[in-house]
């Protein structure tokens, strides 16, 4: 044992396959900044100096404090969601700036000052979260008292929440605004870990049989599962909210899977959602407006499905390599062509001006090095964690870009990481604290024992 | 082709190609990672640590588990455990397709799960304790 790693000291350990990613990274978010400032002034210069300044020393800064701490936690996601933000901000720098204004003192703050100063606050949680937590105890033990307070959120939300295009999804706390179902995705992740690595094996093993061949696992260990659909379709009606509906029941399914390995289940998991939402549509007139601008946007090409079919227009402008930042969205008459461009269809946006799938890409890595985490796990409440964890920003991209393309009803929920919105940013900054904090492989084993030398305790 | 437009896409293409090198580089360490972990399938199935020990193994051991293991004080046992509240052939623990299960083989202290002795084949979850005379065992993933 060295002196340098007293507790309250630890040895620093170079990471340079994170520096590494970040410095690529880095390079890429400069050229975008040029390929922006080129367009707009027709000289060589950055669009925005200071903001993309004051994101890489705040990238770098991470960086070197998780160096400082001396934890051997994953070198990936640090790049990767630095490179998602980063391209986040250009996306705000680019759109006009009066999209979102909030006084802050006696400083106005225009759309990128202000995903600036989220997106800075997301690394610095993220930051502390993975220095600082050291077991999962704290969440794995209280599983119930974390459902009961989702809930209880949830419910209060319903109550004192206020309505924004027609779902109640924002809660106002005096100054304070947010979207608890942001943090409530986290929640329920520890929920649903805790629950199914506790039933694995009687989820799996112990079955009744439902029709013939056909088994399930005795009603009992199901009941949180159809809490859990109940949950799912109750947000639908209630709140009005089919992205969250549709991301936490996805989650959940794809943890049964992970947990269980059970097909079955798993179909008829989607089999239920699939009858549940039909029969929600065919009752309730927001679902079925829904599912009818999915269907044929152009019935109303001006009204419900003017978002849809501009995405769609923007998509097709952008081809294989897109318009180059800031030559695409032209405006109709002053306004932009698509409407809650910054928060529901930044990829829209992206596929217009960068014309890519690339940035998809990134939430496939971000799944993966979940994956790997959760495979690397010592038990399965983490391992479950870690892969929920992972997969609510991967399942959210895929419901949004889904959303965005066409390919199902859209939803209003965030493109993580570069969507515009407070909640969102910090609670994704919080999932990826948990993840690094998670991938932590303990402290370096001594090295190989030289040959040679005698064997300690040789009798 | 006036320079102006030749130098916005000469930059646009530079910055699509930096976006696609990084995930390159990023992809390049996921496989690196995926071949690290594949070089070493011992343990595969799981893991025993020992948590706390009076005797030997000392807490800390790590015992990389085949899918048939036994434990107890002979030294035919997978895991041999030099404790004297331990018997010859004290316990069991099998991985049947997709979990492990303990079984007690008739040892005089008898073989504890989580603080409950165990009677007949009892399932075991990855994070429970294993208690076997004084010596603590956790069952942890394999490394994959």
């Amino acid at each position: 044992m060295t002196a340098a790693a007293l507790p309250g000291f630890p040895r620093p350990i170079l990471r340079r396959r994170e520096l590494g990613l970040l410095l690529a990274a880095a390079a890429a978010l400069v050229l975008g900044n040029l390929s922006l400032g080129l367009t707009r002034t027709g000289i060589l210069t950055l669009a925005d100096p200071a903001g993309l300044l004051i994101y890489l020393a705040a990238l770098v800064s991470v960086h070197f404090a998780l160096v400082t701490a001396g934890r051997r936690v994953d070198e990936v996601l640090l790049p990767t969601v630095g490179l998602l933000g980063g391209i986040g901000l250009l996306l705000a720098e680019r759109l006009p700036q009066d999209l979102v204004v909030q006084q802050v003192g006696p400083a106005v703050l225009g759309l990128a000052s202000l995903q600036l100063v989220w997106l800075v606050l997301a690394l610095v949680i993220a930051a502390v979260v993975a220095i600082t937590v050291r077991s999962d105890r704290w969440l794995r033990l209280y599983k119930y008292t974390w459902a009961a307070s989702g809930l209880g959120l949830l419910a209060l939300t319903f109550v004192l929440g206020s309505d924004v295009n027609g779902t109640r999804l924002t809660l106002d706390l005096g100054p304070v605004s947010g979207q608890p179902s942001e943090l409530l995705k986290v929640i329920l992740v520890v929920f649903f870990a805790a629950y199914l690595a506790e039933n694995r094996v009687l989820l799996a093993d112990a079955r009744v049989h439902l029709v013939g061949r056909l088994t399930v696992p005795p009603a009992p260990y199901l009941l949180p599962a159809g809490l859990m659909l109940a949950l799912a379709l109750g947000i639908v009606v209630i709140q009005r909210d089919l992205g969250a509906a549709l991301l936490f029941y996805a989650v959940f399914l794809c943890l049964f899977y992970l947990a269980t390995g059970s097909k079955v289940d798993v179909a008829l998991g989607i089999g239920l959602f699939l009858v549940g939402f039909v029969i929600l549509a065919l009752v309730f007139p927001h679902v079925r407006d829904r599912v009818a601008t999915w269907l044929d946007p152009w019935a109303d090409p001006l009204g419900t499905g003017f978002q849809t079919i501009q995405a769609l227009h923007a998509f097709a402008r952008g081809g294989l390599l897109g318009t180059g930042l800031g030559a695409g969205l032209p405006t109709i008459g002053g306004q932009l062509p698509i409407p809650a461009v910054h928060t529901d269809f930044p990829l829209a946006a992206l596929g217009e001006e960068l014309g890519m799938a690339g940035v998809l890409g990134c939430y496939l890595v971000v799944v993966a090095r979940g994956m790997r985490i959760a495979a690397a796990a010592a038990d399965d409440v983490r391992a479950l964690l870690c892969a929920g964890l992972a997969l609510v920003i991967g399942v959210q991209a895929a419901i949004i870009a889904a959303g965005n393309l066409k390919l199902i009803p859209l939803t209003g929920i965030t493109l993580p990481f570069i969507s515009y919105g407070g909640s969102s940013l910090l609670v994704n900054g919080l999932i990826v604290g948990l993840l690094l904090a998670f991938s932590d492989r303990g402290p370096v084993p001594p090295g190989e024992p030289r040959r040679g030398r005698r064997v300690r305790g040789g009798a | 082709m006036d320079p102006l437009t030749l130098a916005v896409w000469a930059i646009r293409l530079a910055f699509l190609a930096a976006l696609y090198l990084f995930l390159g580089l990023v992809v390049r360490a996921l496989l690196r990672d995926v071949r690290a972990a594949s070089r070493d399938p011992a343990g595969a199935l799981g893991r025993l640590v020992v948590i706390a020990s009076a005797s030997l193994p000392a807490a800390g051991s790590v015992f990389p588990l085949d899918a048939v293991t036994t434990v107890g004080r002979d030294l035919g046992s997978s895991v041999v455990l030099d404790d004297p509240f331990s018997s010859a052939r004290h316990a069991v623990l099998t991985f049947r397709g997709r979990g492990w299960y303990v079984e007690d083989l008739g040892s005089t202290n008898g073989t504890l799960v989580n603080g409950v002795p165990v009677a007949g084949a009892l399932p075991l979850g990855f994070g429970d304790e294993l208690q076997i005379g004084d010596v603590r065992m956790r069952l942890e993933r394999g490394i994959r």
